[in-house]
């Protein structure tokens, strides 16, 4: 008890001490983190690890050597560990995804050709059967410590894989058909498949090697709790974690290879999409993924196009988006509706409408400028004569006159089942249900939180559903679409027809590329007729590029960060 | 006052009690389960060995097991002081929070020192100038401030105030700049405000109106009071009638205020954070939410839990310090 002053000088006092302690527990707990990097940094002796400083000079060429890339996460991943992690954002910054930055595959997609090429590896032999993959690491590859690449720290990525203990179930998947290993010598490895399938050598060469001695573990758990290690093969290292705000990768001035421009690249997390703008307007940021809105209000803006690059471009990673119609609900039991369907969604006004035609209307699964897709196949025109004709086919007629159609006393009236808080999904919702309202099909929509909405997907509780997939260059179609898939796998939607299931077998055993090919354009055809999805769109990937950097290209796999560049009167950060 | 004391501190155990039940059964009967959170829809688990890591994975988490066993299992972990693991993280949650709570207890502790700043002042000035036209506009601003969404504003601000094509004064999001490791201390300083001036605006904005009208309220209470008279007439100087006097009687209601906000600050603000991008307590306890990562959702639960109650009973002790009326010895 006091007068006011002493209160208020009480108040001030604990507020002052709260600050300091939880200041000093801020210090401590980044301490902690470093504790570990520290200690391995120290391992590496008279090795010229340098982190941030190390001078331009030592680069290959200095006039394009120095400066900053700054990119943009939505939220920060839970790990950068290259076997555990599983989000999007940090396959960007260490997975293969964002082009192999600390740690590098056996081979990697080359951005002109679309072929697989050498990374790590310096040869790889198929043998005949398709069963036995003999891979040979180079020489002259090393991580970041100076030790160099061996088949010791292959295997130990592939055992750490398939270990059940290790949290990297969904990975471990890719590789339940090896069959086993033998390690030749010290560079060599055989890989045994037990049956021959095409994306074998994808898969293989996709394992991320990493240093056997300094991720090796006695505990699994210690291996699950472990975020990021300094040390890797590739052109950057792991530098530093603000929690919750930024991550940031330092040049590996000891890389093998050739070295890469930017001396750090950072990425900044920044959760509200408007921020970002904003940042990246004010030059915090280098490089921005837009909104198709977005991407046309500021392509027309001459000023901001003085300023950055506006990039569009195709990309086979970015997948399609449909409407699934379940086949075992009453409604869309029949293939003439599910046609019908497609008839009526306008899918061309749509794209028009909410994505400014920057999307393009696909009519299946594959990524529309790969080989695994049928040329010959055009998408079912916008057509609701046609539609009209299709459901009174089917038996689906306007008995009693009220405006919906109706069958045996059911009236037309659907839910699609979509993910809730989705904008521009929403839109694209409505813009169906008033199509589809002018044929007398009523739809109602039915949004769920992610977790319920998975939860539907699963026991395939669900009229209809509106999702995208990811894709790929080449992409397996078995798990979607194959009739045993539909206990339990994804194919949510209960296709089955058994002609697709024998294509996709033998096609997934096809080793000969053209010979598989034809039997997917196959399985494409049959696709289009059951339409079992309505396709909906290939999205392009829209990017803002700050026009400081210099030699932005667009490859046929997107873009490719290592070649870009900021000449030495442009550079920002040093 | 110690008999009190104690006694509301044994009551607190059945309430804490109460309160993690209530919120162990609400998670985990909500649809969906960390595992599968964590692998997403498109997650290959479809096949036998699938299955049996996914399964492999709920009892190493524990999950297997019947809700209630979870339960007991969770409060015997407790009494010991473990929160467990974050499934996502694969990290002690206390760990988590540790790296996150510094961040948001500085920044409630800035935002409500302005609060209580301002409105004391503010709310002593209304009650002088009673129906004055300071009385009056004040009130007014100070409403129009209080029912502006914090959502709304936050977006016009990094909209209005962050952008190069209006007014580029501020950073649109994070704590600090991309460089800035490589300050001295006192740029570094400078940095760290210039980031933090906008989401403390946000959060001190809306205060102003409630404590300024409650403070206000019980000036002109006590204004109007006997003694008040009495101490003018003794010949005190105003100063001293108004801060010694009335003010101190005033006080007393802005004390329970200060109990709600032990466990605001602990909480932060969920709104505010995920606009500007702040690492704190309310995005961690969010995405725990979102990510169904129940050893998170419910060490944040049972630590804000025992702060607000720890706030109402710091609340009751301080009554009876400031106001002599006010005590729990004795017959009831």
């Amino acid at each position: 008890m006091g007068s006011k002053s002493t209160f208020f000088k009480f108040f001030v006092v604990v507020t002052l001490v709260v600050l300091l302690i939880f200041q000093i527990l801020a210090m401590k707990q980044s301490d902690r983190l470093y504790e570990r990097i520290n200690k391995l940094q120290k391992d590496m002796g008279n090795m010229s690890f340098s982190s941030g400083n190390g001078s331009p000079a030592s680069s290959s060429d200095d006039s394009k050597a120095g400066d900053w890339l700054v990119r943009r996460i939505g939220s920060e991943p839970p790990t950068l560990n290259p076997i555990t992690y599983k989000d999007l954002y940090a396959s960007l910054i260490c997975g293969s995804d964002g082009g192999n930055n600390i740690f590098e595959t056996l081979l990697t997609y080359n951005y002109d050709t679309a072929e697989l090429e050498a990374l790590l590896a310096e040869s790889w032999e198929i043998s005949d059967d398709g069963l036995e993959f003999t891979f040979t690491i180079r020489d002259d590859a090393y991580f970041s410590d100076g030790t160099p690449v061996t088949s010791d720290d292959l295997i130990f990525a592939y055992e750490t894989i398939i270990n059940p203990e290790i949290d990297a179930a969904n990975l471990a998947n890719y590789y339940k058909d090896v069959e086993g290993y033998e390690r030749i010598d010290n560079k060599t490895v055989v890989f045994k498949m037990s049956r021959a399938y095409f994306k074998s050598l994808e898969m293989l060469g996709g394992i991320p090697v990493i240093p056997k001695h300094v991720y090796q573990f006695e505990d699994a758990s210690e291996f699950n709790q472990n975020r990021a290690d300094p040390v890797g093969s590739g052109p950057y290292l792991f530098d530093k974690w603000d929690v919750g705000s930024q991550i940031v990768l330092t040049r590996n001035e000891n890389y093998w290879g050739s070295k890469p421009n930017f001396k750090k690249i950072v990425y900044r997390v920044i959760s509200n999409d408007k921020a970002a703008l904003q940042a990246l307007q004010s030059h915090t940021l280098d490089v921005l993924s837009v909104t198709p809105e977005q991407f046309v209000k500021y392509s027309q803006d001459e000023e901001f196009c003085n300023n950055f690059h506006v990039i569009s471009y195709w990309n086979p990673s970015s997948g399609f988006t449909y409407v699934g119609w379940n086949s075992e609900s009453r409604f869309f039991k029949d293939k003439l509706v599910r046609q019908a369907m497609t008839h009526i969604v306008d899918r061309d006004a749509i794209n028009e409408h909410l994505f400014k035609n920057l999307f393009r209307v696909t009519t299946g699964p594959f990524f529309f400028m790969g080989h695994q897709n049928n040329p010959e196949i055009e998408p079912w025109p916008f057509d609701p004569q046609r539609a009209c004709e299709l459901l009174d086919e089917a038996g689906w007629k306007d008995t009693d006159g009220d405006g919906v159609r109706d069958k045996n006393g059911v009236p037309f009236n659907f839910k699609l089942t979509t993910v809730s808080a989705n904008e521009t999904g929403e839109k694209m919702c409505l813009l169906i249900k008033d199509q589809l309202e002018q044929v007398g099909v009523i739809m109602e929509l039915d949004p769920y939180e992610w977790s319920v909405f998975t939860d539907k997907l699963h026991k395939r509780e669900f009229e209809a559903v509106t999702l995208g997939w990811s894709g790929a260059l080449e992409s397996d179609p078995y798990q979607v679409w194959h009739s045993s898939q539909i206990e339990g796998g994804s194919n949510y939607v209960g296709f089955n027809v058994p002609r697709a299931d024998e294509l996709i077998v033998q096609a997934r055993a096809t080793i000969d590329p053209d010979k598989r090919n034809k039997l997917f354009h196959e399985f494409h055809a049959i696709l289009h007729e059951q339409q079992p999805y309505t396709f909906m769109f290939n999205r392009k990937s829209l990017v803002f590029i700050d026009k400081r950097i210099e030699n932005v290209t667009i490859h046929k796999l997107g873009l490719n960060s290592k070649e870009w560049y900021v000449p030495q009167d442009k550079q920002r950060y040093h | 006052m110690f008999q009190y004391t104690i006694r509301r501190i044994l009551l607190m155990i059945p309430t804490m009690l109460g309160i993690t039940i209530m919120v162990f059964s609400i998670s985990r009967l909500a649809p969906g389960d960390p595992v599968s959170m964590l692998l997403g829809p498109e997650a290959t688990l479809n096949t036998e060995r699938g299955t049996e890591i996914r399964e492999a994975q709920m009892r190493q988490y524990g999950l297997d097991k019947p809700i209630p066993v979870q339960y007991v299992i969770w409060l015997k972990h407790i009494i010991c002081l473990d929160f467990g693991q974050s499934f996502k993280h694969h990290r002690p949650v206390i760990e988590l929070i540790k790296e996150r709570l510094p961040i948001t207890v500085s920044l409630n502790l800035i935002a409500f020192t302005i609060i209580y700043l301002v409105a004391i002042p503010l709310g002593v000035t209304s009650a002088l100038n009673h129906k004055g036209w300071f009385d009056r506009g004040s009130s007014l601003v100070l409403f129009i401030l209080w029912s502006l969404p914090t959502m709304w504003a936050g977006q016009m601000m990094i909209g209005y105030l962050c952008s190069p094509e209006h007014i580029s004064w501020f950073p649109p999001s994070g704590l600090s700049s991309n460089n800035a490791d490589t300050m001295a201390f006192f740029p570094w300083l400078a940095d760290r405000i210039w980031h933090i001036i906008l989401p403390v605006t946000c959060m001190t904005y809306t205060g102003f109106a409630y404590l300024t009208k409650l403070l206000r309220a019980g000036m002109l209470d006590n204004l109007r009071m006997d003694y008040i008279r009495t101490a003018k007439a003794k010949g005190l100087s105003t100063f001293v009638v108004i801060f010694r006097h009335a003010l101190r009687n005033s006080i007393i209601p802005i004390i329970t205020i200060m109990a709600a906000i032990l466990p605001a600050m602990f909480g932060g603000s969920l709104i505010i954070e995920k606009i500007f991008t702040i690492p704190g307590m309310g995005l961690l306890a969010f995405e725990a939410v979102t990510t169904r990562d129940y050893n998170v959702i419910m060490a944040v639960a049972t630590i804000a839990g025992v702060l607000n109650l720890t706030g109402l009973l710091l609340a009751d002790i301080a009554y009876a310090l400031v106001d002599p009326r006010i005590s729990f010895e004795g017959g009831e």
